[in-house]
């Protein structure tokens, strides 16, 4: 995967970096942003990953500026405000998914990852599979190894995100926003709890486990290798 | 006071201000006065000349020529400086006496300039021509009085004028100085409140005026003011004590890393444990800016229409199993819909944040009520515990930032949750209440209810 990292602060971008690259995909980091900007309209990337605070241009002018010029990347927008509007403006500058700063590696390699292979909007599936688990979003019904499963509303939406990102890790706080709508984070075991339900429901009675834990990472749902 | 910053000063330009009111006023008065004087002068001496002509008109029908020649003849020699002018003709066209030369006169009234008369004066005559009998009489009289008149009413004028612009000067310079030094101790007040003596105040006098009143409000709001920043200053003091001992955990766990490292022992552990401290950190740091945020008021701008019932339903929903996996329970009523004007994500967040208080604060066995009620005015949410509640004395305590009851010190947390809470109340309007729920506590959000046709 080609990656372009737009961010000033040199610490976060050569710990950023180095993680990419370790995982195997290429980085490109500018300290700028004019030239970040200027960079990402010339070359294709899979994702771009820009901080609100930049020199030159900030973040949020940058993103509206490439989406304006009509550029087309996934946009990952890291900010360190933490505020309540923060995650509204970028979103609506044009950003596809926001991070607050501080945040764990783990958690931006899973969201660039969801961003990067997010398939494109007009193909529309109906029916998700993994392995033998079936959710017909048409039919709102999840079906493994052929056998109905009755599934909350919300387990209902927990199991989409998964199946969706399905061999990808899916972290705690992306499943909070997703699923419940939270922007916080709460202090007590709300995803654990409703992932150990949802995985009594599809997992328990089946011989193998598809819902894994990644530790310090989130969540996983994936069919056997 | 230099006379440059004179033209500035408020008390100073209000008494010029006053007096120049007071003459045009005066003026205006005194034109009016003057003109209504000088119509019934002039009045009075058509009368005078009126009479007099009557008087000759009354010798003429009681006596003979003679008799109206030496008439006229007395009031000639009467009036020696010829004030008084008089023309007698006979009917043949002889003039008979007079002590003005012999001209035509237009019947009835008319103004004849002196000159014209023969007469050393600046000021014209009043003229009335008319028939005795047979004889042709003219009688006039000079301005000269009326001039007189009107000369002492203008002197009388300049006079009271320069009196009313003494005496407004005065007493404009008296108030203006008195209001002047009252506002110089406002601007010295105030420049020692910039220079950061949150402390001074202005004085405010027992006459309770106007100003007093104005002085009050500001004396009100330096007071708090102060309080604020006293409470500002409170709130960073305790966050540098707070997180103080987080920050020593931090870097406990990193020396002890650091340890591990020389001596070849693995450092994970450690590294974990420092990690974890960080994230509870940066989590306070986040919560205490989003309290700040939220105080700042900037989310009024954003807020929607929202069923509370459903908002509290679907957090109350996300809470039920996680109080069932801690031995809770959890429950949600309500009479039906309840709209008011919110930000959801901040009441998500407070109703969260005060299900998570009574988890983590409460034993095993403890049933949670979540509730919403509806009146005609009003829509509460209420969530109960049967838990430990908090003390009476404690409540007030317990909305404030990073303060902490002393039997939770021991559990993780930093004492932001109803401290939130509080803040997103605040900038709803709402009325936050804590109270005791035998047993439990009881803590009620008070809003202001939409209408129906909103």
């Amino acid at each position: 995967m080609r990656l372009l990292l737009i961010e000033d602060d040199t610490a976060v971008s050569a710990y950023v970096a180095r993680g990419l690259t370790e995982a195997g995909h290429v980085c490109d980091v500018l300290a700028d942003g004019q030239d970040g900007l200027f960079q990402a309209m010339r070359e294709a990337y899979d994702v771009v990953v820009v901080d609100r605070m930049l020199p030159g241009l900030d973040g949020l002018s940058l993103v509206r500026a490439f989406r304006a010029a009509g550029g087309r990347a996934p946009v990952l927008f890291l900010t360190a405000l933490g505020g309540i509007d923060d995650r509204v403006e970028g979103l609506e500058a044009g950003a596809d998914d926001y991070l607050t700063k501080p945040f764990a590696f783990a958690e931006l390699m899973a969201r660039v990852n969801a961003l990067a292979r997010r398939p494109p909007v007009q193909e529309v599936q109906t029916v998700l599979r993994v392995a033998d688990l079936e959710l017909d979003m048409m039919r709102r019904e999840a079906r493994r190894a052929g056998q109905v499963i009755d599934l909350l509303p919300k387990e209902f939406t927990l199991l989409e995100v998964l199946m969706r990102n399905a061999g990808r890790v899916v972290t705690r706080t992306m499943l909070l926003e997703r699923v419940w709508d939270f922007h916080f984070d709460p202090q007590t075991s709300v995803v654990e709890t409703h992932i150990s339900r949802l995985r009594a429901k599809i997992d328990k009675p089946f011989d193998v486990a598809l819902l894994q834990t990644v530790k310090n990472a989130g969540y996983m749902l994936h069919a056997p290798r | 006071m230099r006379p440059a910053d004179l033209r500035r000063r408020t008390a100073f330009r209000l008494a010029l201000g006053v007096t120049l009111f007071v003459l045009t006023a005066l003026v205006l008065a005194s034109t009016i006065g003057y003109s209504l004087l000088r119509q019934q002068l002039v009045a009075r001496q058509d009368a005078r000349v009126t009479e007099l002509f009557t008087a000759l008109q009354e010798t003429a029908q009681s006596g003979d020529q003679t008799d109206l020649i030496e008439a006229v003849t007395t009031r000639i020699k009467a009036s020696p400086s010829r004030t008084t002018v008089y023309f007698l003709r006979g009917p043949e066209g002889k003039v008979l006496a007079s002590n003005i030369p012999d001209m035509w006169f237009k019947p009835g009234w008319s103004t004849v300039e002196a000159a014209s008369l023969h007469v050393a004066t600046d000021y014209p005559y009043r003229i009335y021509a008319g028939s005795v009998g047979v004889y042709a009489l003219v009688v006039g009289l000079t301005d000269a009085d009326l001039d007189d008149l009107a000369e002492i009413s203008r002197s009388a004028f300049a006079w009271s004028a320069l009196g009313v612009l003494i005496t407004a000067v005065a007493a404009g310079a008296v108030i203006a100085a008195r209001i002047q030094t009252r506002i110089d101790s406002v601007e010295a007040t105030l420049h020692r409140v910039a220079q950061g003596d949150l402390t001074a105040r202005l004085s405010v006098s027992s006459k309770g005026d106007d100003l007093d009143q104005i002085f009050s409000a500001i004396n009100h709001a330096l007071d708090r003011l102060g309080g604020l920043v006293e409470a500002m200053r409170q709130v960073s003091a305790d966050i540098a004590h707070d997180l103080r001992t987080p920050l020593n955990r931090l870097r406990i766990h990193i020396e002890a890393a650091a340890e591990a490292e020389a001596k070849g022992l693995p450092t994970g552990g450690d590294l974990a444990a420092a990690l974890a401290e960080s994230d509870a950190i940066g989590q306070a740091f986040s919560a205490l800016l989003r309290i700040a945020q939220i105080e700042a008021g900037s989310a009024r701008q954003k807020f929607t229409p929202l069923d509370l019932s459903a908002l509290m339903e679907t957090v109350a929903e996300v809470y039920a199993d996680v109080a069932e996996d801690a031995s809770m329970t959890l429950t949600f009523h309500t009479p039906g819909p309840a709209f008011i004007e919110g930000d959801k994500d901040l009441l998500t967040q407070a109703f969260a944040n005060l299900i998570e208080n009574a988890l983590r604060h409460c034993p095993p066995g403890t049933e949670i009520a979540c509730d919403v009620s509806v009146t005609d005015t009003g829509a509460e949410a209420i969530i109960r515990d049967s838990g430990p509640g908090i003390p009476e004395a404690e409540r007030d305590n317990v909305l404030r930032r990073l303060y902490r009851l002393e039997k939770s010190r021991t559990t993780e947390g930093f004492g932001l949750g109803l401290a939130l809470v509080k803040a997103v109340a605040d900038v709803h309007d709402a009325r936050l209440t804590l109270a005791e729920a035998h047993p439990g506590l009881r803590i009620s959000l008070n809003f202001a209810r939409l209408s129906r046709t909103a």
